[in-house]
């Protein structure tokens, strides 16, 4: 019988090869776009879920402070000791600060990651020694590298035992290799090639801050006993933050500052390990932001959705033409079961086929998905055992859905009316109608979705950040020379080349260079007995003028006023904060023992330099030409131009030629940080185009069977006296009332879920009504146009012909 | 083998009650070959769905085989059809896309005959019928004639003890109609009880007796034999 019921339906798949084609395209064009969608989804979702432990959590504090709660995820350099000592619950707990090293073996000199972090560290967490000393990090000058890193530094020799060099505090200092780690998987939030013990980094992060609390600069990793929960760890902490930061509380008291709910001004928290990927500031606290995952997924089933749509109403209208079979097999003794097993075998056949087919064309197009998202997703994730089963399962479910019912209304057509090929349409219409209406909704949203996140991100891209985005080049310092000489030579090297303006540094980065590294510094202080809150930038002279900021009061740095050394300059917010009558010339105490007092000497207009998802804070810029700056900014006076950038590289190269020339302008650098925002827009236009083309699709066999359907009524009309031009209205007439009905459900949930979104961002795009007219009128023309192949066909036709064959 | 008594039929719309059979009695003794006649619309095909368990009556009774089965729900009707009733139609019915072996294999899967047996069975009606030779050919590849003696083949391949026969020559041409015809004539010879319905003078008087009806009602009933 089941042989039977495959026969039947591979030849009834031959017969009709424009819906088999039309079904099986658009259903492995959603597999695979669902697969893809999926995988990318489920990777984002798997960060770190290779650590057997579902106890570990990162440390933050939340601060109340004037201006609202503050939220801290690094630790003064004594924090993690003392909580583990006073607050019960902790298994194990580590610090943790990774950065770029320079790393010197056998005369060569490499760039890598480096943690620094406790031994507790490998305790914690799952990454597993390959050779080696299992226990890794057991004395302080031991250090572990990854297979990847023992690989580029010694190839084929054996790592462990060796011994390399470590560019610390300006020394090169040894460190004796005992454990080769294996590779850190890709959906690690914690990355690094080398790790070294804590207490080894250079004097400015580590010896110098031994014993001070009120300098945060790494993070906290801790594992909580068995059986403790979030809830009470956070709530056994209270008397420890309490006692530790005593001079802020009393501070925060005087100044009027509500404590949270628990009357606490600091609290730590806990963030789980699984969330960090994801993690965003959500009501002042940490949280797993999972929208783009979750939304990724949405799209994948919304596509799967379309094209099973398209093959639930060609089913039932293929019912139509079967229906003498259908008939038939009844009078033969076919029972209601097992015509809807036999109609539904169809249905899993071809959904199989696809299934198949879908993930051929997902593992084709792997290699230009993960270039285009720059993810490290892969099918590997999904095909397993169970991911298989899954899918299998998926395809099951999706076929008995959209397989089942047509099944089920071809198993219950009455034998008689099937026998004599007569069989009432309408409920079925009033469905299939029903069905395109949500296809083309979820096609509109779709679109509306792609036009506010195209401009949202034309906003931010061409808004004035204000600085100089075009003509400004970033560059990282990465080499080993000291910091002021690499500025100072290529100060001389480039000094008189026409073209470029003026040089300059800072320790901070506008947007995301090249080297992918991003660091900021924050302080609070008091002003006038109020606590006033800055980020704070040291740079060079030419820093403000190179940059391309606007004095609005004031002047800049100037090399011809040592005094300068003390001064600072601030942003229009800072100023706010300050509020002082004549801000130039306010004396700043900045730290605890007086021993520097700053003085306002201008004032800079408000520019982006964090995140654009972030308001514009106050900033300070400081003149310190000796501190350790990690970026170059050159200005030069052609906008993106590749020759100067060339130039510049080839100076570079002189001064620094071990180290790779990582600049770029920074505009680019503004593009990287915009990496979010363009991956949702490509993947939310591919997941548009991927939906009107499908309910498309959908939409030409309809009017296919439409078309035959209505042949007769087509004659007569024609004979009658209707012209082609009003048959074929007649024709589009129906499925345009579709889309407009698609369009009235979709523009509120499109405009609902936009300004929802939007609300992300304290620099928006407002929303108008011709963004979503746009989405339903680019879906009303292309569902148009494509329904105009048949329907004009039809209606030029002869009527005679039509008229004959009934 | 089949007993009806004031049997009726009525086909309601919205507004308008239409009488299809009224109290109609009749009885096919089995063996017998009768033919039914009458103009278009008079109840012919709406008494053999009922004859065939296809659809159920209004009011009366029928008696198969001296079971009383107006009142039999659908799932009893279709299994009693299954194993007892063949079927022959004027637009013959197959399945386009079964080969005519498939075809007329079709009754013995649906009364579950295992595999072998069901290819000796088909093999046997395929050779009686002639279309031995078109046994891997598709409906479309057959004349009007081919195809018909494949849906008689399709018909008798369960051994029914009788077959409803809906016009069956009504879209041939009469050189195979009449072959259709002597096929019958054969199967009633060899025991099975034959009703059809047809608007042939000439094709009924293959049968034993004709019933005559108009307006849902036996006319007249004249015996050939």
């Amino acid at each position: 019988m089941i042989r039977n019921y495959f026969k039947i339906a591979w030849r009834s798949l031959i017969k009709e090869k424009t819906f088999a084609g039309i079904n099986i395209v658009g259903l492995s064009v959603a597999f695979a776009s669902a697969v893809l969608l999926g995988m990318y989804s489920i990777y984002e979702l798997s960060y770190d879920n290779f650590h057997q432990s579902d106890r570990i959590y990162q440390s933050y504090s939340t601060y109340e402070v004037p201006s609202g709660r503050q939220i801290l995820v690094s630790q003064p350099i004594p924090f993690a000791e003392a909580l583990k000592q006073e607050v019960p619950g902790i298994e194990q707990i580590a610090r943790y600060n990774a950065g770029s090293e320079v790393i010197i073996s056998e005369g060569k000199q490499f760039r890598f990651s480096v943690a620094f972090t406790d031994p507790h560290f490998f305790k914690i967490f799952d990454f597993p020694v390959s050779r080696g000393d299992s226990e890794a990090l057991g004395k302080p000058n031991e250090i572990a590298l990854t297979q990847e890193t023992a690989q580029t530094i010694f190839g084929k020799e054996e790592a462990v035992g060796k011994t390399i060099s470590m560019q610390l505090d300006g020394e090169e200092k040894p460190f004796l290799v005992t454990s080769v780690l294996k590779n850190i998987p890709q959906n690690s939030s914690l990355g690094f090639d080398i790790a070294a013990d804590f207490t080894q980094q250079s004097s400015s992060a580590y010896r110098d801050l031994k014993d001070d609390w009120g300098h945060a600069n790494h993070e906290v990793y801790i594992k909580l006993e068995p059986g403790v929960s979030v809830a009470n760890f956070e709530k056994a902490s209270r008397a420890f933050s309490n006692s530790h930061n005593q001079g802020f509380i009393e501070q925060m008291k005087k100044e009027g500052v509500s404590p949270d709910e628990n009357g606490q001004f600091i609290q730590e928290r806990l963030l789980p390990l699984k969330d960090i990927h994801l993690a965003k500031e959500k009501d002042g606290m940490l949280m797993a932001d999972r929208l783009f995952p979750n939304l990724l997924l949405g799209i994948a089933i919304l596509i799967i959705f379309i094209a099973s749509v398209n093959f639930i109403n060609m089913s039932i209208a293929r019912n139509f033409q079967r229906i003498r079979e259908i008939g038939m097999r009844k009078t033969l003794g076919a029972g209601k079961g097992q015509l809807f097993f036999q109609f539904w075998g169809e249905s899993l056949l071809v959904f199989l086929f696809s299934a198949l087919l879908g993930l051929g064309i997902a593992r084709l197009l792997l290699k230009e998905f993960q270039s285009l998202f720059r993810t490290s997703a892969s099918l590997d994730m999904i095909i397993t055992p169970q991911g298989v089963l899954f899918l299998l399962l998926i395809v099951l479910l999706v076929s008995l859905i959209a397989g089942g019912y047509p099944a089920f209304s071809a198993s219950r057509i009455e034998t008689i009316s099937a026998l004599k090929g007569r069989l009432s349409r309408d409920g079925n219409n009033q469905l299939r109608d029903t069905l395109i209406v949500f296809q083309f909704a979820i096609a509109i949203l779709l679109i509306s979705g792609t036009v506010v996140l195209y401009s949202q991100l034309e906003y931010l891209q061409n808004k004035d950040l204000g600085f100089n985005k075009q003509e400004v080049i970033s560059i990282p310092m990465n080499g080993k020379k000291e910091d002021a000489r690499v500025i100072q030579q290529l100060r001389n090297e480039l000094g008189k080349t026409p073209g470029i303006e003026s040089i300059t540094a800072a320790n901070g980065v506008l947007g995301l260079g090249l080297d992918g590294g991003r660091s900021s510094s924050a302080m609070s202080f008091q002003f006038e007995g109020r606590t006033v809150e800055t980020n704070l930038l040291m740079v060079e002279y030419d820093y403000p003028e190179t940059i391309g900021l606007e004095l609005v009061a004031g002047r800049s740095f100037d090399r011809s006023r040592p005094a300068d050394s003390l001064a600072v300059i601030i942003n229009e917010n800072m100023a706010q904060q300050l509020n002082q009558e004549k801000i130039i010339g306010t004396p700043l105490q900045m730290d605890d023992t007086g021993a520097e007092k700053f003085t306002v000497i201008g004032v800079v207009k408000d520019y982006n330099f964090q995140d654009l998802d972030q308001a514009i804070e106050p900033i300070s810029l400081f003149l310190k030409p000796h501190w350790n700056m990690r970026y170059i900014y050159v200005k030069v006076r052609n906008a993106n131009s590749a020759a100067i950038l060339k130039t510049i590289e080839k100076a570079w190269k002189k001064i620094e030629p071990e180290a790779e020339f990582q600049g770029s302008y920074l505009n680019e650098n503004i593009d990287r940080i915009l990496k979010r925002e363009k991956n949702m827009i490509t993947m939310i236009t591919s997941g548009s185009i991927v939906a009107i083309t499908l309910s498309c699709m959908g939409l030409f066999a309809m009017s296919l069977i439409v078309a035959a359907q209505r042949k007769k009524e087509i004659g007569i009309r024609k004979v009658v006296g209707a012209g082609i031009g009003t048959v074929t209205m007649l024709l589009t007439r129906d499925f345009v009332k579709l889309v407009l009905v698609a369009f009235v459900i979709a523009t509120p949930v499109a405009w609902y879920f936009s300004s929802e979104w939007l609300q992300n961002y304290p620099y928006r795009v407002s929303l108008s009504l011709w963004m979503f007219l746009a989405a339903g009128l680019i879906a009303l023309i292309i569902a148009v146009f494509t329904i105009s192949f048949k329907t004009i066909h039809a209606a030029v036709q002869n009527p005679v012909k039509s008229l004959k064959t009934e | 083998m089949i007993k009806i008594t004031n049997l009726e039929k009525y086909y309601k719309t919205e507004e308008v009650k239409t009488i299809a059979l009224n109290k109609l009695s009749f009885e096919v003794k089995e063996g017998e070959f009768a033919a039914i006649m009458g103009p278009s619309g008079c109840g012919k095909s709406t008494l053999l769905n009922i004859l065939g368990m296809l659809d159920d009556p209004d009011g009366g009774s029928y008696l198969f085989n001296g079971i009383e089965v107006a009142n039999f729900n659908e799932r009893k009707r279709a299994n009693l059809r299954k194993h007892n009733i063949g079927f022959v139609f004027q637009s013959f019915n197959l399945i386009d896309e079964l080969t005519v072996f498939e075809n007329v294999e079709l009754p013995l899967i649906y009364t579950g005959v295992k595999p072998a047996d069901r290819k000796a069975r088909v093999d046997e009606v395929l050779e009686k019928m002639q279309i031995m030779h078109r046994r891997k050919h598709f409906p479309q590849q057959l004349s009007g004639g081919q195809q018909q003696r494949v849906a008689v083949a399709r018909a008798v391949v369960n051994n029914p003890k009788v077959i409803l026969a809906d016009e069956p020559t009504g879209n041939l041409d009469s050189s195979n109609g009449n072959e259709v015809m002597d096929l019958l004539t054969e199967l009633n010879e060899a025991g099975t009880t034959i009703i059809m319905v047809t608007h042939s003078e000439h094709d009924a008087k293959f049968s034993h007796r004709i019933i005559r009806m108009l307006d849902g009602q036996k006319v007249t009933e004249n015996v050939l034999v």
